[in-house]
C-alpha cells in the first residue's frame, strides 16, 4: 500500500514539473495516430507528415511537387540508369553526428531489403545498386531507365550507426530534418521542438504538435473552439460550409494528388465489353456527385491524367454523364429490355450489376448510392455491397469485384497512377484488364528520360484507357487546409507542414 | 469470504480461455487480411505472401491459437502488427485514461441516477416526476456520439468553459497533488475529463434513475415503510435509510452491468474527445485487423468488467447481511 502511494506522488509530481506548452505551438488536427517515427515503413498519412518533419530525403518536394535539392546539393545522369548525387557536408543527425553516403545507402539497403517490409518497397525496385563513392557521394545504379526515381527520393534518411547500434527509431527517431520529437503520448499528441543545429538554419517555430482526432466533426469543433491551430482533408462535408462561412479563419482548397474512381472487373463475363462499360459510365452523374457530396472541394474528372500532371492534356476525355446516350448505347451493345420487366437484358440474361464500396468514407457510400438510384431508374438492375476495408480490399485484390468504388493517393507521378494499374498483369491491376498498346505506352513512359517523350507516351495510353474505361474516374480529389491567421502556410496537396517553420 | 473470492478468481480462467477462443473464431470468419493492410494496395502479392508467412498466418487456426493460449499462460499477448509494440505495452499505456474517464462516468452517474430517481419516486405523479423521467427517457435515446459532439459544441465552443479536446494530467497523480495543497493540476485534470465523462455519464445515469425509481416505489409501498411512518420517523431518515438500503440491491447489480456499457462507449467518446485510451485503440485495432491487439484489448476489457461484477457481488453482502458469500 505505502508503495503505492510513494507511486501516486512521484507520477503526481512528474506532472506538476512537466514543462507547460508554448503559447506559440503550432496545433494540426491528425485523423490518426503515427505508428512508428521510422520513415522506411511509414504507412499512414500522419507518419508521412510527421516524418518530413523530422527527417531530410535526398531531395525534397515543393508544395508544387518539384524536385529540389535537399541533402543532395545536386546531382547527375550520366547515363539513363545511373544517378550520382553529392551530399550536403556537415549536415547534423538530432544525436549530434554526421551524415555521410552510407547513411544514404543503408537507408535504401535496407528498404530493399524484404526482411523489412517496408511499404513503399516496390518503389524502389527498379534500383540495382547503390553504392557511396566517397563520404559524400552516392551512385545509384537502376536495372532500367526509370524516370519517376527522382519524386521518391524524398524518403527520410535513417542514422545507419545510430540504428544498427540498437536505437529505437521506431519510438525514438533521429533524423536531420528541422524538428526532433520531444514526446509522444500515444493516442493523442505527437509534440516536436526545433533542432537549433539544423543545417537550413534554425527553424522559425517554438515547436509543433500533431494532436489526434478521429472524429472529423470533433476535429473541426476543436479548431473553432481554438484548440487546434490547423486542419485539413479528411474534413466533413457538413462541417465545411460553416468552417468556410468564418471569416477569422483563412481556408483554402488545392488539387490533390489523388482519384476517385469505378473499378470495372474488366474479365468475362459481365463486364467484358468495353462498350456496355462505356453505357455504364454515362449513368455516372459526376458533378451532382462532385458539388453535392463532396462540396465542391473536389473536381469533376475527365481523364486518369491529373490536371497537376505535366501529362495532362484536357482534350482527352472519358464519356460524361448522359441518360438518353446511354439507352442508345446499351441497345448498341445489345442490352435492350426485351420482355418488359423494367429491366435491361441480353440472350435471356438481366443485367444485374453489384457495385461495391467501403465503411469507413460515408461519402463514398453515398455516391454509391446516388449511381445505384440512376442505374436502377434506366433499367441496370444495381445492388450495393458495403464492408470495412480490409475485407472490401480483400475482395477488389483478388478480382471478386464487378464495379468497386476507391481511390488512389500520393501520384506525384503518372507512373504511380497506371504502371501497376493498367500493364498486362500488373500489381495492381485487380480489374485484370489487358491492351498490348497501353503495355508498349506505359514502358515508354517509364523508360524514357525526355519529359516531351513521356508525356506523349503517357497521353496515348490515357486516350485508350478513357475509351475503354478499366477505370472510370469519377473526381480528383481535392485537399483542403484551414488554419487561423497566426499561422503562416504554403498550402502543399500532399499536406506537409514544412512551411509553416519556414523551412 | 476469503474461499468465496478466490473460487470467483479460478473462474476467470475459463473466462479467459471462452473470450480468447470467441475472439479468435470472429476474426477468423471476418474476411480482411492483416498482412494486406499492413502492406497497403502498392504491395505485390509475393510481398503479402510473404508477410503472411512472418506474421505467422500462415499456419492453420488450431496452431495459432494453441500458440497463443502457451504465450498468455507466459503473460505475453504477442506484437502488435501496427502499433509496433508489445500488446501489453501498447494496453498498459492506453488502460489509465479509459479507467479515468469510465469511473468519473461512474460517479456522475450514479450521484444523478440516484437523485432523479429517489425524487420521482418520493413526488411520484408530480411534475418532477415527470420531468425526471423526461430526462431519463432522452438520456437512454441519444446517441453518445451525437451527444458528445453536442456538449462540445455547447461547452467549448459556445461558451468556452472546457478544452474541446485531450487529456490534462493523470488523475491519480492530480488527486495526490490536490491533497498535498496545490489543486491546480487537479483542476486541469478534471476539466479535460469532464465533457467525456459527461457524455458517458448522463446517459447512463438515466438509465439507473428509471430503475431507482421502480425499485424505490416497490419499497415505499412495503409494510416495514408504513410501521415507520406510524412511528412518526421523519420522511428523510424513511427514505434515505430504510427505503433506499432496501432499493439498493437490484441498483447495485446494475451498476456492475452498466460498468460494461462504459468500456463500450468509450470505443465511441475516445476518438471525439481524442482521448489516448484504449477505446480508441480498439477502434483501430479492429479496422487494420489487428489480431493480436484485438485480442489482448478484449481480454482487457472482460477482465475489467468480470472484477468489477465480483466487486458488486461482495457489495452485496455488505449492503444486504442476509446475503452470505460461500
Amino acid at each position: 500500500m505505502l508503495k503505492f502511494v510513494r507511486m501516486l506522488i512521484s507520477v503526481g509530481i512528474a506532472a506538476a514539473i512537466a514543462p507547460a506548452a508554448f503559447a506559440d505551438v503550432v496545433r494540426l488536427g491528425a485523423d490518426v495516430d503515427s505508428a512508428t517515427m521510422d520513415p522506411r515503413i511509414q504507412r499512414n498519412t500522419t507518419e508521412y507528415r510527421v516524418n518530413n518533419l523530422i527527417y531530410d530525403g535526398l531531395v525534397q518536394l515543393n508544395a508544387n511537387l518539384q524536385v529540389e535539392p535537399g541533402l543532395a546539393e545536386s546531382w547527375e545522369n550520366p547515363e539513363p540508369t545511373v544517378w550520382i548525387f553529392h551530399l550536403r557536408e556537415n549536415v547534423m543527425f538530432h544525436d549530434g553526428s554526421i551524415l555521410d553516403a552510407d547513411d544514404v545507402v543503408f537507408t535504401f539497403e535496407t528498404i530493399l531489403d524484404p526482411d523489412l517490409k517496408a511499404r513503399f518497397r516496390s518503389l524502389f525496385t527498379p534500383i540495382d545498386t547503390i553504392e557511396a563513392l566517397d563520404a559524400n557521394t552516392v551512385k545509384i545504379t537502376l536495372k532500367e531507365p526509370y524516370a519517376p526515381l527522382l519524386s521518391y527520393l524524398d524518403m527520410g534518411i535513417v542514422s545507419k550507426d545510430y540504428v544498427e547500434g540498437g536505437g529505437n527509431i521506431q519510438s525514438t527517431p533521429v533524423g536531420t530534418g528541422p524538428l526532433k520529437l520531444s514526446n509522444w503520448e500515444r493516442g493523442s499528441r505527437i509534440s516536436l521542438e526545433p533542432f537549433e543545429d539544423y543545417w537550413g538554419g534554425s527553424p522559425n517555430t517554438d515547436g509543433f504538435e500533431f494532436v489526434v482526432v478521429g472524429d472529423n466533426t470533433a476535429r473541426a469543433q476543436a479548431f473553432e473552439a481554438g484548440d487546434l491551430s490547423i486542419i485539413q482533408s479528411p474534413l466533413s462535408s457538413q462541417d465545411i460550409g460553416r468552417l468556410v462561412a468564418n471569416t477569422q479563419f483563412q481556408n483554402e482548397i488545392l488539387g490533390g494528388l489523388g482519384i476517385t474512381y469505378l473499378n470495372f472487373n474488366t474479365q468475362p463475363p459481365l463486364l467484358g465489353d468495353p462498350a456496355l462499360r462505356r453505357a455504364l459510365a454515362m449513368l455516372v452523374d459526376q458533378s451532382t456527385i462532385v458539388d453535392a457530396i463532396y462540396e465542391g472541394v473536389d473536381q469533376v474528372a475527365t481523364s486518369i491524367l491529373l490536371p497537376s500532371s505535366w501529362a495532362y492534356d484536357a482534350s482527352i476525355a472519358q464519356p460524361g454523364f448522359d441518360p438518353e446516350g446511354a439507352k442508345d448505347a446499351f441497345a448498341a451493345a445489345g442490352w435492350t429490355d426485351s420482355n418488359g420487366d423494367g429491366t435491361l437484358d441480353k440472350d435471356g440474361q438481366a443485367l444485374s450489376i453489384v457495385l461495391s464500396t467501403h465503411s469507413e468514407d460515408p461519402n463514398r457510400i453515398q455516391s454509391l448510392e446516388y449511381i445505384q438510384a440512376i442505374m436502377l431508374e434506366n433499367g441496370v438492375d444495381a445492388s450495393i455491397s458495403i464492408a470495412d476495408w480490409p475485407a472490401f480490399s480483400e475482395g477488389v485484390r483478388g478480382g471478386q469485384h464487378e464495379i468497386a468504388l476507391l481511390g488512389w493517393l500520393n501520384i506525384v507521378d503518372p507512373d504511380r497512377l497506371m504502371y501497376g494499374q493498367f500493364h498486362t498483369g500488373g500489381s495492381f491491376n485487380w480489374g485484370g484488364y489487358s491492351n498490348a498498346e497501353v503495355d508498349a505506352h506505359l514502358e515508354t513512359g517509364r523508360s524514357a528520360t525526355d519529359v516531351g517523350d513521356r508525356t506523349a507516351a503517357y497521353q496515348a495510353a490515357a486516350a485508350i484507357i478513357a475509351n475503354e474505361l478499366p477505370y472510370f474516374v469519377i473526381a480528383y480529389q481535392g485537399y483542403q487546409v484551414f488554419y487561423t491567421d497566426d499561422v503562416t502556410l504554403d498550402p502543399d496537396a500532399r499536406g506537409m507542414m514544412r512551411s509553416v517553420i519556414g523551412n | 469470504m476469503i474461499w468465496y473470492v478466490l473460487r470467483r478468481l479460478a473462474l476467470f480462467i475459463p473466462l479467459i480461455l471462452g473470450v480468447v477462443a470467441v475472439t479468435f473464431g470472429i476474426m477468423e470468419l471476418v474476411p480482411g487480411d492483416p498482412a494486406a493492410v499492413l502492406l497497403g494496395d502498392e504491395a505485390s502479392e509475393e510481398a503479402v505472401r510473404d508477410m503472411r508467412r512472418s506474421l505467422g498466418l500462415d499456419r492453420p487456426w488450431w496452431i495459432r491459437l494453441g500458440s497463443y493460449y502457451a504465450d498468455l499462460a507466459h503473460g505475453d499477448m504477442g506484437i502488435s502488427y501496427f502499433q509496433n509494440q508489445p500488446v501489453t505495452d501498447a494496453i498498459r499505456q492506453r488502460v489509465v485514461p479509459t479507467l479515468e474517464v469510465a469511473v468519473v462516468a461512474l460517479l456522475i452517474s450514479i450521484l444523478i441516477g440516484l437523485a432523479l430517481g429517489v425524487a420521482a419516486a418520493f413526488w411520484r405523479g408530480t411534475a418532477i416526476d415527470a420531468t425526471s423521467m423526461l430526462f431519463a427517457q432522452l438520456g437512454v435515446s441519444m446517441p453518445v456520439f451525437w451527444f458528445g459532439i453536442l456538449l462540445m459544441y455547447l461547452l467549448a465552443i459556445r461558451f468556452d468553459l472546457l478544452p474541446s479536446i485531450g487529456r490534462g494530467p493523470p488523475l491519480a497523480g492530480a488527486l495526490v497533488e490536490a491533497a498535498l495543497g496545490r489543486p491546480a493540476a487537479l483542476l486541469e485534470s478534471l476539466s479535460h475529463i469532464a465533457m467525456p465523462a459527461l457524455t458517458l455519464g448522463l446517459t447512463n445515469a438515466a438509465v439507473i434513475s428509471r430503475l431507482v425509481r421502480s425499485a424505490m416505489l416497490e419499497t415505499l409501498g412495503q409494510d416495514f415503510i408504513r410501521t415507520a411512518h406510524a412511528k412518526g420517523l421523519l420522511n428523510v431518515r424513511i427514505i434515505f435509510v430504510h427505503a433506499l438500503g432496501n432499493a439498493m440491491l437490484p441498483v447495485v447489480s446494475v451498476i456492475g452491468l452498466r460498468f460494461g456499457a462504459l468500456l463500450g462507449g468509450a470505443v465511441l467518446t475516445e476518438s471525439i474527445f481524442g482521448w489516448p485510451g484504449l477505446g480508441q485503440l480498439a477502434v483501430a485495432a479492429i479496422s487494420q485487423r489487428d489480431l493480436p491487439l484485438v485480442q489482448g484489448i478484449v481480454l482487457t476489457f472482460a477482465v475489467a468488467f468480470a472484477l468489477v461484477n465480483l466487486l458488486v457481488d461482495l457489495l452485496y453482502a455488505l449492503i444486504d447481511p442476509r446475503i452470505r458469500l460461500e
